[in-house]
C-alpha cells in the first residue's frame, strides 16, 4: 500500500513539476523514498532483463540516452533517467515515473546514469548487470575533494556487485587502472589510431596508477586519453573489444567499429566515445543493432549539448562542467571559421561546485586564434572571475555583463555570423529559457 | 635612453603533478603583470627528472597536488632539499600554494604514512577529520586590501613561531582553529588559498614581483596598472561574507 501511495505521490509531484516548468527534478523521488524506502529496490527488481548503469565524469547523459535509443529500437521497453537526474532521488523518480498506478514496471531494460559519488548508495537499491565508465576527469572538486576520492567511491560501488561486467574506456588510464583493481569481467572500447586532434592542454592522471611512474604515450587525444603504457611496471592500455578506426571528422563524425561504418552529423570528438560506450553496452545484451544508423541519425544531443537556436543568426548552446569538457567545447568553437561571438556563463551554485578555479585550466587563450572571434562576454554568478580569466588570456574586447539575458542580447546585436553560449551546470536551464524566449520573439 | 629591460625567471616546480587547482593561472598572472610593465619574463616548467639551477631563478612557484601526487613529488624533493633551502634562506622568492605549502614544512602526516617536507619552514601538517572547503578572506599586515581565495584541504598546518600570511576574516585557514592563514617568512609566501591566488589578488602578485625585482636590481617601484576587473572579482568574495 505504501508502495502505491509512493508511486502516486511521485507521479503527482512530477506532474506538478512539469506544470511549473521544472525539469530533471529529484524532489519526487525523495518524497517516494520517504514514504516507502524500498521503492527503488521493489521497482527495479521488476525489470525483466538487465539494468545498465552509466558512470563517468563526462558523457554520461549522452551515452545513456544513446544506449536507451539503441535498445528501444530493438523493440525493448526501457526505463531511463533521460534528463540526467542521477543521484538516488533522481533515479527513483525515473523508475516511479515508469510504473503504472499499481506500482508495476513493464520494462525489459533499465539504462540509468549514476553520479559517481552516488553509486555506493544507488547500488544498495538496484543491481546493475553492466556498469559503463566513460572517463574520469577532474570535476566539481570541492564536492568530491579529489579524483582519487571519486575512484574510491566507484571501487566501493563495484565491490557491491557480483557477476557484473564493467564496460570501460580503454583509452583512459584512470578508468582501466580502476578496472584492473576492481577485477571481474571487462569489456573495453577505445579509439585505435592517432586522429591528430591532440592539443597542448592540461593532462591529468598521466602517472601510473600502480607504480607511480610517468606513462608513455604512442598517441593521445585529449586530457589523459590515448594509447599509453607504463615503462616502469608494464601497465598498458588494454586491447579494446570495440575499437574506432578510420575516424573522419570532416563533416560530423564517422568511424568503423565492429565491422560496420558509423556516421552521425553532430560534432564533438568526445561523441565518438559516447557512441562507442553505448554501442559496446547495447551489444552485450545480444542485440544485433540492425537499423543503428537510423537510431543514431534520429538521436538529438541533449539540451545544451551543442544545441542550436536561431535568433537572427545561429546560436550554439553548450554545457561544460569541467576543464576537459570546456576544452573540447573550445576546440569546436575555434574550429568554426565563421566570425563569432562567445558568451561564457559560469555559476558556482552547490551543484556546479563552489570552486571555480578550474576555469584557469581551460585554454581560453585558444579563442583568440584564427581571428574569427569578435566579442567575448563574461556572465553568470561568477562573471567577475570569468572577466579576469579572459583578460589574462590576452583576449581583447571582452565585456563583463553579469545578467545572462543582457549578455546574450548584447552579443546578438553584433554583425558576427554565429554566437556560441558556453555554460556550466546550473546555468543550463536558466540560459536555455532565455534562449527559447528570445527565439520565440523572432 | 632606456636601459636593458629588467628580466625575471620563474621556476614552476612539477606542474605535471602539482597543478590541482588551476595553479597555472598564478604563473599567468605573474608573467602578464610583469610583461605589462615591460619586464621580460621567462617561465620554466620543471619535470620531476629535470635538474633545477636555483641560481638562475628569481621566483620559485610550487602548486598543489593530491595526496598521491605529493607522495610522488616527495621522493624527488629529498634530492633537491639542500639547494632549495639555500635558495630560500638566501632570500629567494618562493610562492607555495596548498600542497606546495605543506611540502615546504617539516612533514605532512597522513593516516598511513608521513610525507617528508623540505623543512624550509618550521611548520608541520597533520591530516584532520574532514576537509576545510570554501571561500576564504584574510587580512594581511602588509597589504591594504584583503586577500581572497578558495581553500580545499584535509591537512591541518601548525606554524609555530612563524608569522602567518594573514589573519582569517572568513574561512578555515591553516587549521580551522587558530585564525592564522599561511606563512610569510623572508621572501616566502605560503598559503592554502587557490582560486587561483594571484589573478584575484593583484596587490599580492605585485608584492611578489617587487620582492623578486628588489633582490635582483635593488629598490624598484612597479608602475600602476588598471586593476578594476581583478578587484571586482576580489570584492565579490569579500562581499559574500559582508
Amino acid at each position: 500500500m505504501r508502495k502505491i501511495l509512493a508511486v502516486w505521490v511521485t507521479k503527482a509531484l512530477i506532474l506538478l513539476g512539469k506544470l511549473a516548468g521544472k525539469k530533471g527534478s529529484s524532489t519526487p523521488g525523495a518524497a517516494a523514498l520517504k514514504i516507502y524506502p524500498d521503492i527503488l529496490r521493489d521497482l527495479s527488481s521488476q525489470v525483466r532483463c538487465d539494468i545498465i548503469a552509466v558512470c563517468g565524469t563526462n558523457g554520461k547523459t549522452t551515452t545513456n540516452n544513446l544506449l536507451c535509443a539503441m535498445l528501444s529500437a530493438q523493440g525493448n521497453k526501457v526505463v531511463c533517467n533521460r534528463v540526467g537526474a542521477n543521484m538516488l532521488e533522481g533515479v527513483t523518480t525515473a523508475f516511479a515515473d515508469s510504473a503504472d498506478l499499481f506500482g508495476r514496471i513493464d520494462a525489459d531494460y533499465a539504462c540509468i546514469e549514476v553520479d559517481e559519488i552516488s553509486t555506493v548508495k544507488v547500488f544498495g537499491h538496484l543491481t546493475p548487470r553492466y556498469m559503463v565508465i566513460t572517463n574520469l576527469f577532474r570535476d566539481q572538486l570541492d564536492r568530491y575533494g579529489e579524483i582519487d576520492i571519486t575512484v574510491d567511491y566507484l571501487s566501493r560501488a563495484a565491490a557491491r556487485l557480483t557477476d557484473a561486467v564493467l564496460i570501460l574506456n580503454a583509452d583512459d588510464p584512470l578508468v582501466t587502472a580502476f578496472g584492473k583493481k576492481a577485477g571481474g569481467k571487462h569489456v573495453y572500447f577505445g579509439i585505435g589510431e592517432d586522429t591528430g586532434i591532440a592539443r597542448g592542454e592540461t593532462k591529468e592522471g598521466r602517472f601510473c596508477g600502480f607504480c607511480g611512474g610517468e606513462l608513455a604515450y604512442d598517441y593521445y587525444h585529449y586530457s589523459q586519453l590515448g594509447s599509453y603504457r607504463c615503462p616502469g611496471c608494464g601497465f598498458v592500455r588494454p586491447r579494446p573489444d570495440f575499437e574506432a578506426v578510420n575516424v573522419d571528422l570532416t563533416d560530423g563524425i564517422a568511424f568503423d567499429t565492429d565491422g560496420r561504418r558509423i556516421s552521425v552529423d553532430y560534432r564533438g570528438f568526445y561523441n565518438i566515445y559516447n557512441i562507442l560506450a553505448a554501442y559496446a553496452a547495447a551489444r552485450q545484451t545480444g542485440a544485433d543493432l540492425g537499423g543503428l544508423q537510423r537510431v543514431l541519425g534520429e538521436y538529438r544531443p541533449q539540451i545544451g549539448r551543442m544545441e542550436t537556436f536561431v535568433i537572427g543568426k545561429p546560436v550554439i548552446f553548450n554545457l561544460s562542467k569541467n576543464p576537459a569538457g570546456f576544452n573540447q567545447a573550445i576546440s569546436t568553437v575555434s574550429d568554426d571559421k565563421r566570425t563569432k561571438d562567445i558568451v561564457v556563463v559560469i555559476n558556482d551554485n552547490a551543484q556546479d561546485g563552489r570552486d571555480i578555479s578550474w576555469i584557469w585550466d581551460v585554454d581560453f587563450e585558444r579563442l583568440g586564434e584564427g581571428g574569427g572571434t569578435r566579442l567575448l562576454v563574461a556572465s553568470g554568478i561568477r562573471h567577475n572571475d570569468v572577466a579576469v580569466r579572459l583578460k589574462y588570456a590576452g583576449l581583447d574586447g571582452f565585456e563583463d555583463i553579469g545578467d545572462v539575458k543582457s549578455a546574450i542580447t548584447r552579443a546578438l546585436a553584433t554583425p558576427s555570423e554565429v554566437l556560441y553560449v558556453l555554460v556550466n551546470y546550473t546555468a543550463l536551464f536558466s540560459t536555455q529559457r532565455v534562449l527559447k524566449e528570445l527565439e520565440g520573439k523572432q | 635612453m632606456s636601459g636593458t629591460p629588467m628580466r625575471l625567471t620563474i621556476g614552476h616546480l612539477y606542474p605535471e603533478l602539482l597543478n590541482l587547482y588551476g595553479d597555472r593561472g598564478n604563473i599567468t598572472a605573474l608573467s602578464r603583470r610583469a610583461a605589462w610593465r615591460g619586464i621580460d619574463v621567462t617561465a620554466i616548467e620543471y619535470r620531476l627528472s629535470d635538474e633545477i639551477d636555483f641560481s638562475a631563478l628569481d621566483i620559485v612557484f610550487v602548486g598543489g597536488g593530491s595526496d598521491r601526487e605529493q607522495l610522488l613529488v616527495c621522493k624527488r624533493l629529498g634530492e633537491i632539499k639542500a639547494r632549495f633551502q639555500e635558495y630560500a634562506d638566501g632570500g629567494g622568492v618562493v610562492a607555495a600554494i596548498c600542497g606546495g605549502y605543506q611540502l615546504l614544512g617539516r612533514y605532512y602526516k597522513l593516516k598511513n604514512e608521513t610525507v617528508e617536507g623540505l623543512s624550509v619552514l618550521d611548520v608541520f601538517t597533520e591530516s584532520g577529520e574532514g576537509r576545510l572547503i570554501g571561500d576564504v578572506v584574510i587580512q594581511t599586515d602588509f597589504l591594504e586590501q584583503p586577500v581572497v581565495g578558495f581553500e580545499n584541504h584535509g591537512g591541518r598546518t601548525y606554524i609555530g613561531s612563524h608569522a602567518p600570511l594573514g589573519k582569517v576574516v572568513s574561512g578555515g585557514g591553516n587549521n580551522g582553529t587558530d585564525g592564522a592563514e599561511g606563512v610569510r617568512y623572508k621572501n616566502i609566501i605560503a598559503t592554502y588559498l587557490h582560486g587561483p591566488l594571484f589573478p584575484k589578488n593583484p596587490h599580492l602578485c605585485d608584492y611578489v614581483l617587487t620582492k623578486a625585482l628588489e633582490k635582483k636590481y635593488g629598490a624598484v617601484t612597479l608602475s600602476p596598472l588598471n586593476d578594476d576587473a581583478e578587484f571586482a572579482a576580489n570584492r565579490f568574495i569579500v562581499n559574500r561574507f559582508a
